[in-house]
């Protein structure tokens, strides 16, 4: 068969022996790995094919099955690394077409040993002048590849999310279920009503549940949709958008701005004093009064005396025996004393 | 009608379940003609989608049929111009060129005689070969329209014969001007086809793709790419033609390589060439999103364009060396591929268009071989251009055969509203209609559109002609189910091959019956024939078997056929989502009985379908297992729905699964089918269905006379215009 690897050398194929790994120089010639064992035992040699002195260090496994295509990404990666302008460097696009091509036939050129040495002055020439620009852009990645890190994350994080999302819901919905099955049967056990009424019932409260269900399910997936957008690659998409136009623009939906309305606290007992009465009402008399240093860091005495008035009558009206309301009603009278007491 | 006349006016989209042989194409046909005749500016052309050539050439022959009867009524030639188009095999009049038998060689050789610098040459010497019919039309068949009427394909081809004008082009040539065009889903959502054919269509057409019940899958077959070891073999070798091609024409014609650089340093596009005949080669990036730049500095010379290519497909094949599936996102691809072989995102996404600019260039008339490139081209401009929507699979092996290494890269289409998106976007009006469309909210979620419109109807019926029964345990008392848990169970093999037994022994002439897969079929049958239910069945009826190769089924199908017409009464045991249950119509003593062994569900464990599903369910919020259930449920539908094509016909229907009568099933079904399916029919065992059977088909076969329909599902003029009818007609418009 044609289509196995076979070393020029030894003519050792691919399928006759598995193991065999084809390597491959800076010349674009391969050799199977046991031939470079023999051949370069010294470290340094000629290739069989070319005759072009090698070194044994240099010798990498072959990635494709051309071996010139491995000759070229290996001098095209050489030469990038060098050549690595941005569009952004260009006034033009026209002109950054124009680098481009230039890079290409510089690649070009040396892959088919075209003109070495004038390819070479070429090169020396360019790195002399754009020494500054060079290393610079080695350190910043461009915006391309920064695009696509940055969709390669989102889609990571979107993917844990959603997965940790969805075996939470399928978990709650199968509790469900099982819940509401056990009430039915709690019911046709223990009720009085007549059978068929309970099924009927429960048949609609399942649909009812059934239809809230995907809105539910719709709810928070969106909220992952947009914890993606807030994540920190907000400013990079930012800039992405502004030069290419193929990426989605996210869709800003339209929510309701944040109004801020006051927590209302359910403190289970007479409402505390609020804090700016605090003076009036001689509350401070039984408090050491803060000092200087205290007041220099925002703290007055008021709010270590509000904060003890609330926690001393918060919790008051709570028993477990009585309902709410009782609870009042029976202690109302005892917190008057208490108020009357403290004030005192 | 009604509901149809609501979505032109709003000029919006909608979606129609009407049950076949309703006379759903004729009803289409005739209020968007009518409509058309009444508000001519603001409905100009109705464009037609169908499936395969037969079902065009049904839907001309409707159409011909109505302006018979216009014609008739009006006393007058009528203006109008429905023309039927498909490919250039199926409408070729070239007398060596329409024997071959592949579309794409056909198009390749038609390609080759008539392409602008074929024809160029052949000026300057006459030897060169050309298509004398595309000379025919090109000389005068542009400043002569069509004359009004109304043409199917043979029809064409006859025209073309008498002028000797080469069909296909003039039936492309006419698209724009003609007020109905009849041809299938592809032009108009593939977005290769679509940018050549369907471009000049105006915004103020109606768009009906009629049986779309798979459109989700035609869209995103269109938009997919698979890519396997052998094709990129040829791909190399397609390159090193392009080499030496480039190598050549660069001693003996550099100008010409010259003039193309300078266009795409230019950054022109094509504005030399727009000959339609040189559109063979096409971007499958949607129209919308056609690149405005400049090709990139990297791959603006042919050698390094082919350098570049050649890195492409050397990469994509160390890709496909791998010994574990592969999947991942566009995006990793991309950034792969930069680090492994340095290409760039933007050049790849020029790939498909720089390479028909480089064909052309180097006059390349053969294009048959570079078919795999072209692909490849194809599949390195999807890939850049989009991010979402598509995931890349890559398998070392099929999963039937794990030894056998055939790595395949499938580039899947996850999004099905991607394709569609611009059919949507640019007409007014699209109808999707079909006999199963059910459950109907399915379609604009994967679609991704809002209709106005989206009902679903029943038939009026003089009386209870099918009968649906879900068939749940066998004599024996033991479930059945095609379930993946029992359906080895040599039980449930028995109980179903029980039921066919007893069903053929009851139902007359021809039956019907459906498996889940081929696999299935072959167990089921091989066992069969173990028990012996095999040859007790053959002393009722003839048994035929559809298989995978298309020339063995569709023998087996005429001989049914052939079996049926003589009375001696056959079963046909067919595969759901094959042929048979797509295309093939068993009216009326075809079909008298449809059994549908199991729930048809996909093969759950491929992984293109695993990763489609997670997508409908990050993107849509459409849940795997209502994913699944509605393609099965829709598949099942369409075998369902074979044996009833028409008012007089009648056939039983036998869904042999325990699953179908759990709601979430059930309920999926389309509406004229769950209207009859009652409650005593759910649950039923083999006997008590064979004894409802029979007694059904005692009714059923009493003579049927048109008077017995009249009034109910047929009305004579005067009735339709009595006071009574015209009162319910007025009270169904006003309270819907």
């Amino acid at each position: 068969m044609e289509d196995y690897q076979t070393c020029p050398k030894c003519k050792t194929t691919k399928y006759r022996n598995p193991a065999m790994v084809l390597m491959v120089n800076a010349c674009g010639h391969a050799l199977c790995e046991s031939c470079v064992e023999l051949l370069f035992a010294k470290g340094s040699g000629a290739c069989p094919e070319c005759k072009c002195p090698l070194r044994r260090n240099n010798f990498r496994v072959q990635l494709f099955e051309d071996p010139a295509v491995d000759k070229e990404v290996d001098i095209r990666k050489r030469i990038l690394k060098e050549f690595n302008k941005r569009q952004e460097d260009f006034p033009t696009l026209r002109e950054y077409n124009d680098y481009l091509e230039e890079v290409e036939t510089i690649i070009f050129n040396l892959v088919f040993d075209i003109d070495p040495a004038g390819t070479n002055k070429m090169i020396d020439n360019y790195k002399k002048e754009n020494k500054d620009i060079t290393q610079k852009n080695r350190n910043r990645q461009s915006q391309e590849e920064m695009e696509l890190e940055e969709l390669l994350e989102a889609e990571k994080a979107q993917q844990s999310e959603k997965a940790n999302l969805y075996v939470n819901a399928e978990l709650e919905e199968k509790k469900q279920k099982h819940k509401a099955r056990e009430k039915l049967i709690d019911e046709l056990m223990f009720s009085d009503a007549d059978a068929k009424s309970i099924v009927a019932s429960h048949v609609q409260a399942t649909a009812a549940l059934a239809k809230e269900q995907p809105k539910a399910a719709a709810q928070p997936s969106s909220g992952v949709v947009k914890s993606s957008k807030f994540s920190s690659g907000v400013q990079i998409g930012l800039r992405g958008q502004h030069t290419n136009s193929f990426l989605p623009i996210p869709k800003q939906e339209d929510l309701p701005l944040y109004r801020y309305t006051a927590p209302v606290f359910d403190y289970d007992g007479p409402p505390p004093p609020a804090i700016e009465k605090l003076g009036k009402l001689n509350y401070f008399a039984n408090i050491r009064a803060a000092n200087i240093t205290e007041r220099a860091g925002g703290y007055t005495e008021a709010m270590s005396c509000c904060r003890a008035l609330q926690e001393a009558l918060g919790g008051l009206f709570y028993s477990p025996q009585l309902t709410h309301k009782t609870a009042v009603l029976a202690t109302n009278s005892s917190t008057q004393d208490t108020d009357d007491m403290e004030t005192t | 009608m009604l509901e149809l006349k609501r979505a032109l006016d709003a000029k919006g989209h909608c979606l129609l379940e009407m049950p076949s042989g309703t006379g759903k194409t004729t009803t289409l046909l005739s209020l968007i003609v009518a409509y058309m005749k009444a508000h001519p500016l603001d409905l100009t052309k109705l464009v037609y989608c169908s499936r395969t050539v037969p079902e065009i050439e049904k839907v001309m022959e409707e159409l011909r049929k109505l302006m018979n009867y216009y014609e008739k009524e009006m006393g007058m030639e009528q203006n109008i111009l429905g023309l039927a188009l498909s490919s250039r095999k199926n409408l070729c009049i070239h007398p060596s060129v329409s024997k071959e038998r592949e579309g794409k060689v056909v198009d390749g050789r038609c390609y080759s005689l008539t392409a602008s610098f074929v024809r160029a040459r052949h000026a300057a010497d006459d030897a060169v070969p050309i298509c004398e019919f595309y000379e025919g039309f090109d000389a005068h068949g542009k400043e002569f329209p069509l004359p009004p009427g109304v043409y199917n394909l043979d029809d064409l081809k006859e025209y073309g014969q008498t002028k000797r004008w080469c069909p296909y082009f003039l039936a492309r040539h006419t698209i724009t001007h003609a007020n109905i065009v009849v041809y299938s889903y592809h032009y108009l959502l593939d977005p290769k086809i679509a940018e050549v054919v369907s471009k000049e269509i105006s915004k103020s057409s109606v768009v009906v793709f009629d049986e779309a019940h798979n459109i989700d899958n035609v869209c995103i077959d269109s938009m997919s790419v698979k890519i396997t070891k052998r094709l990129l073999d040829k791909c190399s070798n397609s390159i090193t033609i392009l080499e030496t091609t480039i190598s050549n024409m660069k001693e003996n014609d550099s100008k010409r390589l010259e003039k193309e650089y300078k266009r795409l340093v230019e950054g022109l596009r094509d504005a030399t060439i727009a000959r339609e005949t040189d559109m063979a080669l096409v971007n499958p990036v949607l129209p919308s999103e056609i690149l405005e730049e400049a090709v990139p500095g990297t791959i603006r010379t042919a050698e390094h364009f082919v350098a570049f290519l050649k890195r492409v497909v050397e990469y994509i094949k160390t890709r496909l060396r791998v010994q574990h599936v592969v999947q991942e996102s566009p995006a990793g691809f991309l950034r792969d591929i930069h680090t492994k072989v340095c290409i760039d995102r933007k050049p790849l996404r020029f790939t498909a268009e720089r390479l028909a600019s480089l064909i052309r260039t180097l006059e390349i008339s053969d294009l048959t071989d570079f078919s795999p490139l072209v692909t490849v081209s194809h599949f390195a401009t999807l890939v850049s251009t989009y991010t979402k929507g598509f995931t890349i699979i890559i398998e070392p092996f099929e999963d039937r055969a794990p030894t056998v290494s055939n790595p395949i890269l499938y580039f899947s289409c996850l999004d099905s509203s991607i394709a569609i998106k611009p059919v949507f976007n640019r007409f007014q009006t699209v109808v999707i209609t079909s006999g199963t469309l059910s459950p109907l909210d399915m379609y604009p979620k994967i679609l991704d559109f809002h209709p106005v419109i989206m009902t679903s109807f029943t038939m009026t019926l003089a009386r209870p002609c099918i009968l649906p029964m879900i068939v749940s345990k066998g004599n024996d008392q033991v479930a059945m189910s095609s379930r993946y848990e029992t359906r080895e169970d040599t039980a449930v093999i028995r109980n179903y091959g029980n039921l066919l037994v007893e069903v053929a022994a009851a139902v007359p002439d021809g039956i019907v019956c459906f498996f889940t897969s081929y696999l299935y079929l072959e167990t089921i049958v091989s066992s069969w024939y173990d028990q012996g239910i095999i040859d007790q069945l053959q002393r009722h009826k003839l048994l035929f078997i559809e298989t995978q190769d298309a020339a063995e089924t569709s023998l087996a199908l005429i001989n049914y056929i052939k079996a049926c017409d003589n009375g001696r009464g056959a079963v046909l045991l067919s595969v759901a989502r094959g042929k048979v249950s797509e295309g093939i119509d068993f009216d009326h003593h075809l079909g008298r009985a449809v059994l549908m062994f199991g729930i048809p569900y996909v093969y759950t464990q491929s992984r293109i379908l695993r990763a489609r599903l997670e997508y409908l369910r990050d993107q849509f919020q459409i849940r795997e297992n209502d994913f699944l259930t509605f393609d099965a449920m829709r598949h099942a539908a369409q075998c369902l729905g074979r044996c009833m094509r028409g008012k007089t016909d009648y056939g039983i229907m036998v869904l042999a699964d325990k699953r179908f009568s759990r709601a979430d099933k059930r309920s999926k079904l389309p509406k004229w089918i769950q209207e009859h399916l009652k409650d005593t029919n759910c649950n039923l065992s083999t006997e008590e269905c064979v004894q409802i059977c029979k007694r059904w088909l005692r009714q059923m076969a009493q003579p049927f006379s048109r008077e017995d329909q009249l009034g109910i599902s047929l009305l004579t003029l005067e009735q339709l215009q009595s006071e009574e009818m015209q009162k319910k007609i007025q009270q169904r418009a006003q309270g819907v």
